[in-house]
């Protein structure tokens, strides 16, 4: 059976602490280990900034809207913003090779999830959803 | 999401920052505000203690990178010391671990500025 979340938090980053604590609770009564928990987070996180700087140029009262699923073992989230579309083929993570800061946002969300997808068909905004398969951690938290 | 920052004087000519909380986009420019000060002053060596630092994102992590940046050009040294889990997590899949001078204890960090 498929658990879903959803909640829709300002534009504001003050904010962004309440889908961490959401995501956190709804993966831990899932038996998902807390690193891959943690790693789930800072995806959304980085993909609830990433909105907040471009798509709403620091605007702080736009809704985000962001959808947690569960299904055994996929995970699925669903970001939705109504502010500047921009085209999804140029949002590429930076080389790591050069150090220097900023830009790894989108590096962590495409090295940790399985499935990252942006749509921009819609009218305004853009639809961002991130999947993972769990099977291997949630399985081998259960038998640990 | 509040952030806790706290300097300390060393006697060795170090400065001590401990940070306390979520390092996020609400709260990484306080920590680039402090750290900015400190490289403004006459210390040797600046030593970050992330030791309650229970997140970080990568503006967290662009700031320190930033102070790894003016260690390099004030040559001062910049330190970091009681990476949680989590945080070590996120410097390693930025292939950062390396790339900075990262000790268990501040005692560790302390030795040798």
């Amino acid at each position: 059976m498929t658990e879903t979340v959803k909640l829709t938090i300002p534009s504001d980053p003050k904010y962004l602490c309440l889908g961490r604590k959401v995501l956190h609770h709804l993966l831990s009564t899932h038996d998902v280990p807390e690193d891959m928990t943690q790693r789930l987070i800072l995806c959304v996180d980085e993909a609830c900034s990433n909105i907040i700087k471009y798509s709403y140029a620091n605007c702080p009262d736009l809704p985000i809207e962001i959808s947690f699923s569960l299904d055994e073992y996929r995970f699925e989230v669903k970001i939705l913003d109504y502010g500047k579309q921009c085209d999804s083929r140029t949002i590429k993570p930076r080389p790591l090779k050069k150090i220097e800061p900023g830009g790894l946002g989108t590096y962590f969300i495409n090295e940790i999830m399985d499935e990252v997808h942006y749509c921009t068909q819609r009218e305004k905004g853009t639809l961002l959803t991130m999947c993972k398969n769990l099977k291997n951690e949630v399985t081998s938290s259960k038998t640990n | 999401m509040n952030i806790e920052l706290e300097s300390s004087q060393k006697g060795n000519g170090a400065v001590t920052l401990t940070i306390k909380g979520e390092i996020d986009m609400s709260s990484s420019s306080k920590v680039r505000a402090h750290l900015t000060d400190l490289f403004k002053g006459n210390q040797s060596a600046i030593v970050v203690d992330l030791s309650d630092v229970s997140y970080i994102d990568s503006s967290g992590i662009a700031t320190l990178v930033e102070g790894l940046q003016w260690s390099h050009t004030s040559n001062k040294k910049f330190r970091l010391t009681g990476l949680a889990p989590m945080v070590k997590d996120v410097f390693e899949i930025a292939r950062l671990l390396t790339v900075f001078e990262v000790y268990d204890s501040q005692e560790e960090a302390l030795k040798g500025v």
